[in-house]
């Protein structure tokens, strides 16, 4: 290990690390030995293991010099990432037409094997200004309100991308998956706000008891998992040219400042682009669905993050590229950065939890900005491997368990809904308590799901 | 011979068979096994698939990115097949007969992002062929 390895837990925590045979952490410690690591690596409280990195891994490197970047320390899902909608709704008026809601939502947005959008149409020129520019480029079409872009990381374009290197087949998965959903652990959710922490920052940030909101998880489809696969293979190629010893494999990584590295760079950033045009498309036919159900209004976006990127940030005074793989960029208050509407409270940090219990809404904090890059959690984070979910489903009726406490699901097959039940999930709560007692995020309202839709 | 891991986030397999050519088809099995709760037993559409790479480990890797490729793009879902390896030049040639992708027939259960090196290996030990392999889901 060239750093030191620092990660973030609880007991109880601790226990589900335990059970996986500290795996995740000791890919902790394989990331710590990489080329030019501005220390320390971190893991967030949701960790958990991966391939390469861990899952909730968080490791800068020098923007020059020895620093390299891993496709690996980024993730398949390119810029896989949540997008939170606040309406102007209570969740008394949604109530009555929430099946109505659920139908025409599961209708709107394509989820699942095989449901591409085929209304887009979209061409190669089309489909590479896109990579270029992300959601700006969707504008002229009607799909993106400029308004939107304020409150999406990085204004929902990162610098630098290079639509040029992304790969043909990248490009013909992707052609027809933008404004998709996908399957897994991605989903659709309609919840209302029920409770708020923070007092100040929650009118900030638009959100009060009883408002419904709409928390939009995806990414960059299959045209980022294949720019990852084409990367990682060219990335195990070139790195004992650049004497890159790797201890795991799904570590390939080249210098940031070599060919192959900038090419990586550009391509990954085109992908990001991809995956916020995604979520924007996404945004359009959420806000079509409401509409058609008889809700008209706003559906604002209250903030676009990221979960799956690498990024060039200044910390401590020096330029660094900071991979966050299912981590969540974090900025504290003030940043230059944030929204002029959010910057005295700190940046939205969005943390999903599970289809059955609660979400939440924390801020970004001086805390993480010294001591963890700017990042936080990003989920729950599994405890349980797919078949035990499985296995553990067998018998129950989870669509009606969950209507029964007044939870709607649509979802392309069951056993996605298995393998994604509360069980399988870290309590939220407790990545939560972690993270706001470390000081790495702040706790300001929790929201509870009332229609689920998964691929 | 498949045997399905347990792994906390992704999912993976390990697979045995008596040559290389018999390995690369039990991993289809296990991808299969690992997409579908019922994979298909036959069908009337057929494929060709050529590859090749630097080494039978990364070939792997290419063999079952192009079948997530067939099956998830294309919707072509293979049951079974012939396959020619060259060792000396790593390279492969299979002929793949399935169906059409049916979500409710073949009971989807989701959707394999791709095909990792995490872990990956492909040895021969005790006159068997063995693999290894971790999918991101």
């Amino acid at each position: 290990m060239r750093v030191d390895a620092i990660f973030y837990a609880s007991e109880r925590i601790l226990s589900d690390l335990a059970a996986e045979d500290y795996a995740s952490l000791k890919q902790l410690e394989n990331v710590a030995t990489l080329p030019g690591i501005v220390g320390p690596a971190l893991a967030m409280p949701d960790v958990h293991w991966g391939y390469g990195f861990p899952i909730g891994g968080v490791a800068a490197f020098e923007a020059g010099g020895e620093g390299v970047v891993s496709p690996g320390g980024v993730g398949f899902d390119i810029n896989c990432g949540v997008r939170l909608l606040v309406s102007d709704l209570e969740r008394e008026d949604l109530v009555p037409r929430a099946r109505e809601l659920a139908d025409a939502l599961f209708a709107a947005v394509p989820s699942g094997v095989g449901r591409g959008r085929r209304d887009l149409g979209l061409g190669r020129r089309e489909l590479s200004a896109i990579l270029h520019e992300g959601p700006r480029a969707l504008v002229d079409r009607g799909y993106t309100d400029p308004a939107d872009l304020e409150n999406v990381e990085s204004r929902g374009m990162l610098p630098g991308a290079d639509p040029e290197a992304v790969s043909e087949r990248a490009y013909k998965r992707g052609a027809s998956q933008l404004g998709t959903l996908g399957s897994g652990n991605h989903f659709l959710e309609v919840q209302y706000v029920d409770e708020v922490y923070d007092r100040e920052a929650a009118p900030a940030f638009g959100l009060q008891e009883g408002r419904v909101t709409v928390l939009i998880h995806s990414g960059s489809r299959g045209l980022g998992h294949q720019v990852c696969q084409d990367y990682v293979e060219r990335f195990l190629d070139v790195a004992p040219k650049y004497g890159i010893e790797l201890v795991d494999r799904q570590l390939a990584a080249a210098p940031i400042d070599s060919p192959e590295g900038r090419s990586y760079l550009g391509a990954m950033a085109a992908a990001a682009n991809f995956a916020f045009a995604n979520r924007q498309l996404i945004t359009h036919h959420v806000r079509r669905a409401f509409e058609r159900t008889g809700f008209g209004g706003s559906l604002r976006v209250l903030y676009d993050l990221a979960h799956n990127n690498a990024k060039f940030e200044e910390h401590g005074g020096r330029r660094v590229l900071v991979h966050r793989k299912g981590a969540t960029r974090a900025f504290g208050p003030g940043n230059p950065e944030l929204p002029e509407r959010y910057r005295s409270y700190g940046q939205p940090v969005l943390v999903p939890g599970d289809m059955g219990r609660y979400s939440f809404v924390l801020a970004g904090t001086e805390g993480a900005m010294r001591e963890t890059f700017g990042s936080s959690a990003h989920g729950a984070g599994r405890r349980m491997s797919r078949r035990r979910a499985k296995k553990a489903a067998r018998g129950r009726d989870l669509i009606g368990e969950l209507g029964r406490r007044g939870i709607l699901v649509r979802a392309a097959g069951r056993a996605t809904v298995d393998e994604e039940m509360s069980e399988a999930y870290k309590d939220a709560a407790e990545v939560v308590e972690v993270t706001d007692a470390a000081g790495i995020g702040k706790k300001v309202a929790r929201l509870r799901p009332m229609i689920v839709v998964k691929g | 011979m498949i045997r399905i891991l347990d792994h906390t986030a992704d999912v993976g397999f390990e697979a045995a068979a008596e040559s290389p050519e018999g390995l690369f088809l039990e991993a289809m099995r296990g991808v299969l096994l690992l997409m579908f709760e019922r994979p298909p037993q036959g069908g009337g559409c057929l494929r060709t698939v050529e590859l090749e790479g630097p080494n039978l480990e990364v070939l792997l890797v290419r063999w079952l990115s192009e079948l997530l490729y067939l099956v998830q793009e294309e919707g072509f879902v293979p049951a079974d097949g012939s396959l020619r390896l060259d060792m000396e030049d790593c390279s492969l040639r299979a002929r793949l007969r399935g169906s059409a992708l049916d979500v409710e027939e073949q009971g989807w259960i989701g959707e394999i992002k791709s095909v990792t090196f995490h872990g990956l290996e492909v040895v021969r030990e005790g006159g068997l062929w063995r693999c290894r392999v971790i999918l991101d889901v």
